[in-house]
């Protein structure tokens, strides 16, 4: 090997060496043997169906986001177009499932900027659920299912009208708000579901018994006598507040005796025991 | 001058280039109002070209004769859908190296060299191999297979990418921009790629290297 020449060898020399890489002459006449025949083919047999789909999907690749962009329009679009559209008919539906909640607070979905609205909303929704709990009264001795509020229609009470109107889903909001705060009457009744309700009916009365302070008093119906008692008297009666007294000393001595059973002995675990 | 002129070259299309693509329009343009037998004058003026791109991407021979073919056959079926806005040789070039990047992902466990002979009757690998070797001859031919094989391993050492830019730049001459509208990249991304790819073949060709 010649080492020591004066010439000097770069990288780009050695990978131009790689042109003279070629194929004898005869491999031609092969090549274009083959490619004939393929041409052929090519030409007599129609290309899949799904060779566009791929086609479709290079597009796609190349303009995602301008395509994502106008899907998004096309929700928004849909969104506010369907909101804007419905809220009479809803208020239609709601007012047909609760006329006396109608009644005793004239335009509940009303988006006028008063001050005194959003407490009338609300003593109406209270005024509603004591109806609709008398609309649907429970024969002695019939099995009850307990109607399961979510949490929609607990916790927004306090929404003020001014903040759901800057919404552009402003009025869906608010009819929303509206059919979660009603009772779920509905649902709880019997018969709506036919006879699949059947196994809940046998089922209520065995959870009836079980004593569990969560059932018996509604935390948001505790929360919100305490929140109303400085303001309403008529909400601190001496009942309510015996029940929910009682309910926090069930749990502050269940809550102990959960620490007792701790053992606080060993450094490197804890051991946590229960009784049952 | 000459060094910006050099510059220039790798930077843009030649004016060489730009009038055979207008020839390859003219034919491309033939091919679409129905003369097939027009294609044929196509394959045969890029088909070195395509076939070696391939075969440096690849380093097997078998698997680059099919490539180039499947490559010709998608340019074929494809044709009414030039448009014209790029040259024919950037549209068939991608056609192939995207066709080749598919082959080598997929085949990505499986490879092995199927090399062909280096012809010594370039002047350029000539010279070179002269350069590198005794005169006299002895053992020319071994460390010429030698060299072939490292240099092969080198370029399959590198990325599907490095390679590319490696082989479209360096082994078939195009531009920067050329490179650019094949990979469907950026001029910037194309430099960067080339001077890593550079680096590592240096770093693992250092032995033949004469400084």
């Amino acid at each position: 090997m010649k080492r020591d020449t004066e010439k000097k060898i770069t990288i780009e020399d050695l990978i131009r060496l790689k042109r003279a890489e070629r194929p004898p002459a005869d491999f031609w006449a092969t090549f274009e043997a083959e490619i004939r025949s393929k041409q052929l083919s090519a030409i007599v047999n129609k290309r899949p169906w799904w060779h566009g789909l791929s086609r479709a999907a290079i597009v796609f690749n190349r303009y995602q986001l301008p395509f994502g962009a106008a899907a998004a329009l096309a929700i928004t679009w849909a969104g506010i177009h369907y909101y804007s559209v419905s809220p009479a008919q809803a208020v239609g539906m709601s007012s047909a499932r609760a006329p006396e909640s109608r009644a005793s607070a004239p335009a509940p979905v009303s988006l006028a900027p008063a001050a005194a609205a959003p407490v009338a909303l609300n003593k109406a929704l209270v005024r509603t659920e004591v109806k609709t709990g008398a609309q649907a009264p429970v024969a002695a001795g019939e099995p009850v299912v307990t109607a399961t509020a979510s949490h929609l229609s607990k916790a927004p009470a306090d929404i003020t009208l001014d903040a759901i109107s800057k919404s552009p889903f402003a009025d869906g909001i608010a009819v929303s708000l509206a059919d979660y705060r009603e009772p779920a009457a509905d649902f709880s009744r019997q018969g709506v579901f036919g006879s699949d309700r059947d196994f809940e009916t046998t089922v209520a009365p065995v959870r009836q018994a079980a004593s569990d302070p969560l059932a018996r008093m509604d935390p948001a119906e505790e929360r919100r006598q305490r929140l109303l008692a400085p303001a309403f008297p008529a909400y601190s009666s001496g009942a309510r507040r015996a029940l929910a007294s009682d309910w926090m000393k069930a749990r502050s001595s269940s809550d102990e005796r959960m620490y007792e059973s701790m053992d606080h002995g060993s450094n490197d675990r804890m051991l946590v025991g229960f009784r049952f | 001058m000459n060094a910006s002129k050099a510059l220039e070259k790798t930077l843009v299309a030649s004016p060489e280039r730009k009038l055979e693509a207008d020839a390859d329009l003219d034919i491309v343009r033939k091919v679409q109002a129905g003369d097939v037998a027009a294609f044929d004058k196509l394959i045969v003026k890029y088909r070195e070209r395509v076939l070696g791109i391939i075969y440096n991407m690849t380093s097997n021979r078998e698997d680059a004769a099919d490539l180039a073919q499947d490559a010709f056959i998608k340019a074929f079926q494809s044709i009414n859908r030039f448009q014209g806005q790029a040259s024919f040789f950037t549209w068939l070039y991608r056609i192939a190296v995207n066709s080749t990047v598919t082959h080598l992902r997929k085949n990505r466990l499986r490879s092995f060299f199927s090399l062909e002979s280096v012809r010594e009757d370039d002047p350029v690998s000539k010279e070179l191999i002269d350069a590198l070797t005794d005169k006299t001859g002895v053992g020319r031919d071994a460390f010429v297979r030698e060299l072939q094989e490292k240099l092969n391993d080198a370029m399959q050492k590198l990325s599907i990418n490095h390679r590319t830019v490696v082989t479209l730049f360096e082994i078939d001459g195009l531009s920067h921009q050329e490179i650019a509208e094949v990979m469907d990249c950026s001029v910037g991304t194309v430099r960067s790629r080339l001077h890593y790819a550079k680096q590592l073949l240096q770093a693992e060709l250092q032995p033949y290297l004469l400084k």
